[in-house]
């Protein structure tokens, strides 16, 4: 795929994902062949769908085609999925989200008895650009209103404590971007997985304080990516949990691999 | 000649060719090793690669210079700071010196002959580069005469030479820099003693200071650009080097860590392997767009922001765990501590950083 079909691919998918969302989407996507595009382009289908799920607020249940694919199983039916703290949960197809199931109301997340191991990789990788493009949504609801809003005579966005706080947000959202374009093997996916979780959580709460009360009410966004950030943050390992499972790595291995090279 | 194979070719060669490090740390003992390596590495060619015919290098790619470092870091050959300052300074009097100055010039620094510096900060300019005071008067013979002070200028009482900003009109473009020979009548040196025991940088007195005209670097005024034009050497090459000598220190935490406490030793531990991974993503990335002829802007503050970062929580880790280590025995890590908490201060200050990304990569206007 050249640099052109990718960013009408992109056009595509973003006008797609701006008018529908949950069974809808996966309706429509199905359509566009999303089936074939991750059998056959993978390591473009994957980062550029997932990170526009997060970017544009939609969601469908294409987590459930990534853990197939990687396993060899045909893409039918959702499969448990393991989830922090010892749960599992699976995503329903086809399905919306029953009342109060979970912290994002949209998701159709169900706990769900534990199931067979399932290889993560591919998974955490996606989930990971989905992350990406949740806290980059974020941030850019954020310097719209800090742009827009005027306290003490002046626009937020004159304020350095608020600048700094989008500055941070920024480089954990750059840092994050670079391990997942980085990440080849199950290690690499897991440090991405978790530096997207890290870097999503940060911009949750640099972007969710210079909002102020704006950011706490219903009818605006930010509350609906928060929600997001957290939900998908536990999904096949949180942050914290992944970052706790490479220290023992490296504590037990004596060494830090040195996963990309010049 | 491709990466691949020069970095197989170099192992082989430092394999067979033992440049390690006597027992003695001091600052004087690193300076002769760093001299010792450059030398070694340049009589075999490998400090050549990377550079460009007219300085009597042997070409190839930039990123070259980068595996050279990394294999120099992760050995522990030289310390990685003064090892990488060839990185700023040999780029610097490629892109601004007369051809002539720069080919008789450049190969005593990477050959190991000479040490060089740069005098940049003074006192009353630090984060505030741009309006530092030291004069630069033309004679009517059409030498300059330099008055004024420098300080933290790195490696100035080993250096044999001085990339020096000076004033020679107000504002940004009145700035203009000078390559100076630091055995010139005039110029005082004086150590600061560091915090960390290494007294790596001193204070520049200039008093009347006669430097040729022949030796300004670029033309009257190009000395805020020539400033401008070495972040991105210092913030891909660099870094690289640097990143490569972090891995060497949490490698060395790794070995000396007991069976851990508890879990929270390995949210720590990894939290630092995570955070040294991230900067070596981001770096790597910052590599290839430069190996691809891209030109490297205010983005490489983010570099420097994850870099200083991590540096900072790596040592903080090893404060954790190893407690009692650094206050009550004598050993490399003590000095190592105390220097990473510099990382946010020198080469733009962590607050001068994300004043950048502000306002150049978010654009959110003026403060």
């Amino acid at each position: 795929m050249d640099a052109t079909e990718r960013d009408l691919l992109a056009d595509t998918l973003r006008k797609t994902m701006a008018t529908a969302t949950g069974p809808a989407l996966d309706s429509a996507l199905t359509e566009l062949g999303w089936a074939d595009l991750l059998a056959e382009a993978p390591e473009v289908a994957v980062p550029l769908v997932f990170r526009l799920l997060g970017e544009t607020g939609a969601h469908a249940s294409l987590l459930n085609d990534v853990v197939l694919h990687e396993a060899g199983r045909p893409l039918e039916g959702a499969l448990p999925l393991p989830y922090t703290g010892g749960s599992w949960v699976v995503w329903g197809r086809g399905v919306d989200a029953p009342p109060g199931a979970s912290l994002d109301g949209e998701l159709p997340l169900l706990i769900s008895p534990a199931g067979e191991p399932v290889p993560l990789g591919a998974g955490r990788r996606a989930l990971g650009w989905w992350l990406l493009g949740t806290g980059r949504a974020m941030l850019a609801l954020a310097r719209t209103h800090v742009l827009a809003r005027t306290q003490f005579g002046r626009p937020l966005a004159s304020f350095q404590a608020v600048r700094h706080r989008l500055a941070e947000t920024l480089v954990a959202l750059d840092g994050a971007e670079a391990t997942l374009a980085a990440a080849e093997d199950d290690l690499g996916a897991l440090l991405a997985k978790a530096a997207a979780g890290q870097a999503a959580l940060t911009a949750a709460r640099h972007c969710q304080q210079v909002l102020g009360g704006i950011g706490f009410t219903a009818e605006h966004d930010l509350h609906q990516h928060v929600r997001r950030a957290l939900v998908l943050d536990g999904l096949l390992g949180s942050a914290r949990e992944l970052t706790r499972e490479a220290g023992a790595l490296v504590r037990e291995g004596r060494s830090a691999p040195r996963l990309v090279q010049l | 000649m491709n990466v691949a194979e020069f970095r197989a070719d170099l192992r082989r060669w430092l394999d067979t060719n033992d440049l390690s490090p006597g027992l003695d740390d001091s600052l004087d003992a690193q300076v002769a090793q760093l001299a010792r390596v450059r030398r070694a590495l340049y009589g075999a060619g490998w400090m050549r690669y990377g550079w460009p015919a007219g300085v009597r290098g042997l070409g190839g790619p930039a990123v070259l210079r980068a595996v050279l470092g990394e294999e120099v870091a992760t050995r522990g050959l030289a310390e990685p700071g003064i090892y990488s300052m060839v990185e700023v300074l040999a780029p610097t009097m490629i892109s601004y010196a007369r051809p002539e100055l720069a080919a008789e010039m450049v190969p005593r620094l990477l050959g190991g002959r000479e040490q060089w510096c740069q005098g940049f900060s003074e006192p009353g300019s630090g984060s505030d580069l741009a309006s530092l005071t030291t004069r630069a008067v033309p004679r009517d013979d059409g030498d300059w005469v330099v008055t004024g002070q420098k300080v933290w200028t790195s490696l100035a009482q080993y250096a044999a030479r001085c990339v020096l900003l000076t004033r020679t009109a107000p504002g940004h473009a009145g700035i203009t820099a000078f390559f100076v020979d630091m055995d010139t009548p005039g110029i005082t040196v004086r150590p600061l003693r560091t915090m960390h025991g290494v007294d790596e940088f001193a204070e520049v007195f200039l008093d009347e200071v006669v430097v040729p005209g022949d030796r300004m670097l670029g033309r009257p005024g190009d000395g805020w650009q020539l400033a401008m034009d070495l972040l991105p050497h210092e913030r891909s090459t660099c870094f690289w080097h640097r990143i490569a000598h972090l891995y060497t220190r949490l490698d060395h935490l790794l070995e000396q860590t007991p069976a851990p406490d508890s879990a929270r030793d390995d949210d720590a531990l990894g939290a630092a392997f995570l955070a040294l991974h991230t900067v070596r993503c981001r770096s790597h990335a910052t590599q290839r767009r430069l190996a691809e002829g891209g030109r490297l802007g205010p983005e490489t503050s983010v570099d420097k922001i994850l870099l200083a970062t991590a540096e900072q929580q790596l040592f903080d880790t090893v404060r954790d765990l190893l407690p009692g280590v650094l206050e009550l025995t004598e050993t490399p890590w003590r000095s190592e501590y105390l220097y990473s908490r510099a990382a946010t201060i020198y080469g733009g200050t962590a607050e001068i950083q994300r004043n950048i990304v502000a306002r150049r990569l978010l654009d959110l206007g003026r403060e």
